[in-house]
């Protein structure tokens, strides 16, 4: 987490908003249930915005930890698999070259 | 929106996509829409089985999806069946391809769940568009990686539904350098 002082939420406020306003649709309702099996919880993106405001009207140390925390749970909620593969440290080394005369 | 990520994504992972160089619209056998040759870095859209420009998006996307993973990852297609399925899995699952309306459109009706349904099945019929193997080969192969696979949603960090969650999912990629220096 960046130092106080430069610090800011990792997402603009108005991005929680729209990712809550998504998440209480009923478009997303569908999706989630045809996906999932269950309704969605979209409670924490309202926490997140609310957290988001605090810290903008008042840069609240509170409102800070709690937007970092839940952020990194969403890392961490996504990364908990492992990888079937190995990840690249570069890319392939035959990506850019010319196609060969027998690719054409 | 779903293109525009994806090819983000592969520019940021060094693989920047070329129309020339990386596309090839081929004429194909059977029914075939499209596919991803590791050996030569090229999609192959076959230009006789592509119904519609709502088709050509979603055989684009998913093809680059494989493109993406074969950019970031030691993908072993050929010699290994579970990283095939893996890739397949992610195709199907984050291209549209179950999307509720193309399985209506397939007469496949379901709901509770039905997805993760259409992402197995689907997956398991482009191995064997593609592998000489039989059945029950394949489907173990995506049995065994699917809760991994189905749950890694990069670069899109969500299931893109539609459109709307595509943009919010670019929206995000764009916004990654301020995210992570922020938490």
């Amino acid at each position: 987490m960046a130092d106080s002082g430069s610090w800011r939420p990792p997402r603009p406020c108005e991005t929680y908003r729209a990712e809550w306003k998504l998440c209480r649709s009923a478009g997303h309702f569908l999706h989630h249930y045809y996906v999932h099996g269950k309704r969605p919880a979209c409670e924490q993106w309202l926490r997140d915005l609310a957290s988001c405001r605090d810290w903008e009207e008042r840069r609240s140390a509170e409102a800070q930890q709690s937007l970092c925390e839940s952020e990194r749970a969403r890392v961490q909620a996504a990364r908990k698999h492992t990888l079937v593969w190995a990840l690249r440290q570069s890319p392939p080394a035959d990506w850019h070259l010319p196609l060969q005369e027998k690719d054409k | 929106p779903y293109v525009k990520l994806l090819l983000d994504a592969m520019k940021h992972s060094g693989c920047a996509v070329s129309k020339e160089r990386h596309f090839s619209c081929e004429d194909c056998d059977g029914n075939v829409s499209g596919g991803f040759d590791a050996s030569s870095s090229q999609i192959v859209l076959c230009q006789n089985n592509v119904r519609s420009q709502a088709h050509m998006d979603r055989v684009v996307t998913h093809e680059l999806i494989h493109a993406f993973d074969h950019c970031r990852a030691h993908v072993h297609w050929f010699s290994n069946v579970r990283h095939l399925a893996c890739s397949e899995i992610r195709a199907a699952n984050l291209s549209g391809d179950c999307s509720l309306v193309n399985e209506i459109f397939r007469l496949h009706f379901g709901l509770k769940r039905h997805h993760q349904t259409c992402v197995r099945d689907r997956a398991i019929l482009s191995i064997l568009a593609v592998r000489n193997i039989s059945k029950d080969i394949a489907e173990k192969a995506v049995d065994e990686v699917f809760e991994s696979c189905f749950h890694d949603h990069e670069p899109f960090g969500r299931i893109p539904h539609n459109q709307t969650y595509a943009r919010y999912a670019h929206r995000d990629f764009q916004n990654r350098d301020r995210y992570y220096s922020n938490i």
